[in-house]
């Protein structure tokens, strides 16, 4: 549990810091996610909502198939 | 299944939230007034572009400039060039110098819209003056307007669309805010009996609000550049709300330092409650004092009014609603989890 939490956690504050850095080199190649009013910035919006939840179901299955199988070896050697 | 109906009311409200928030159309609005000053005395053309207008399939579209004291001037010879265009004439008079005013439209489809103190008319320099009569400006009802019927939200200029993260985005936020509150509640729980499971729960319920506040800084990222112009600005709610991550950061690091299990719970239940006591001034008291982008601070009004009327309320509580139920859902089968690979005898 502990080196996986970790790496999360050090790539989320490297993004983090990174951010004021990022935000001039952007000019303007987003002319889509602008058109209609700037709905598919919304949209975008929504993804990152839906796959930031998936991504984390995602890994509690991950820690979970470990543990069911950390448990069925156990109750082998016993 | 019996117990676990919230968790599908969770998903019910958030389809609900997702396609309801996208699908309700937008008021329409005026996106550009070309050219945006005019000068006193000069008859000038003005191009109106709008959003989400019928110009050409309504009854012809009126266009006035309303002052200060609520007086309407009309727009001359009205040409429809699109949908969404059009182009009219003024004629400035002398006396409405110095002023700004109000634009607004209106036809029978799409109601009336506006762009408040959209036109300053500036002084006239040049010689050559051409009307020095006054101006003729009339009475309108406005009351007599047709009003669209259906749900719309509400147009503002530099948001146009990107209303709608209210319900994605400060949503994320109000939810993060709760669950670490359930967290909150779980850590006083275990340090005053000592049980485990409280210390479980609690590291559940702030890793949900960790995910959540992660969430909220890229999704408000994404806005921010679409509307303020940069991935980050230097608002300082931005910058607390960064920080106030990086407690929680530093919480998980925290945790995961530990091999005793009963040190671990102690000390974490202990940093969660600093945690969430500096995330009050981090994030709802110094961006209030000082000068901030966001709404409710830096002197701006708070969600209210327009910003939050009460269609976007019939969008923005469920959402709130709905990330906390899934929220919820989430810690639970941390929870869960966790008690099964202690009873294993798994140390995690």
């Amino acid at each position: 549990m502990p080196d996986h939490s970790f790496k999360c956690i050090m790539w989320s504050s490297i993004a983090l810091l990174m951010f004021p850095y990022t935000a001039s080199a952007e000019v303007s190649d987003l002319d889509f996610l602008r058109s209609t009013g700037k709905i598919y910035s919304v949209i975008a919006g929504v993804v990152i909502v839906l796959l930031g939840i998936g991504v984390y179901l995602w890994r509690i299955d991950n820690k979970l198939t470990k543990l069911e199988k950390q448990i069925k070896d156990e109750h082998e050697t016993n | 299944m019996l117990l676990s109906w919230w968790k599908i009311l969770g998903i019910l409200i958030l389809l609900y939230v997702v396609i309801g928030g996208l699908s309700v159309p937008l008021n329409p609005g005026i996106t550009d007034l070309n050219p945006g000053q005019l000068y006193a005395g000069q008859q000038k053309e003005v191009t109106i572009t709008a959003y989400n207008t019928h110009f050409k399939t309504a009854q012809p579209t009126r266009i006035w400039l309303k002052s200060a004291e609520g007086k309407f001037l009309e727009a001359q010879n009205v040409q429809i060039l699109t949908e969404n265009k059009l182009t009219c004439h003024w004629d400035i008079a002398k006396n409405m110098e110095g002023q700004q005013y109000t634009v607004i439209g209106y036809n029978n489809i799409d109601g009336s819209f506006l762009v408040p103190d959209g036109i300053v008319i500036l002084k006239n320099d040049s010689a050559e003056e051409a009307n020095t009569a006054e101006a003729q400006f009339t009475d309108v009802n406005t009351a007599d307007f047709v009003k669209p019927s259906g749900l719309r939200f509400p147009y503002r200029s530099i948001l146009n669309e990107t209303i709608r993260n209210t319900f994605f985005h400060v949503a994320l936020w109000m939810a993060m805010f709760v669950l670490y509150l359930l967290g909150l509640y779980h850590a006083i729980q275990y340090l005053r009996t000592g049980k485990n499971e409280h210390d479980w729960w609690s590291v559940a319920y702030n890793k949900s609000g960790i995910l959540y506040g992660i969430l909220g800084l890229i999704t408000g990222s994404l806005w921010a550049r679409f509307t303020w112009g940069g991935w980050w600005t230097n608002d300082v709610k931005l910058n607390m709300a960064a920080l106030s991550m990086f407690l929680y950061f530093g919480y998980l690091l925290l945790r995961n330092s530990f091999n005793d299990a009963e040190a671990r719970a102690r000390i974490s239940a202990s940093f969660s409650i600093f945690a969430f006591v500096a995330l009050i001034p981090l994030v709802f008291i110094i961006p209030r004092l000082t000068d901030s982008l966001h709404p409710g601070n830096g002197g701006n009004p708070a969600l209210g009014g327009e910003d939050l009327d009460h269609t976007l309320r019939l969008f923005f509580y469920p959402s709130i609603l709905a990330l906390i139920l899934l929220g919820c859902w989430m810690a639970q089968l941390k929870f869960r989890m966790q008690k099964l690979a202690i009873k294993a005898g798994i140390y995690t």
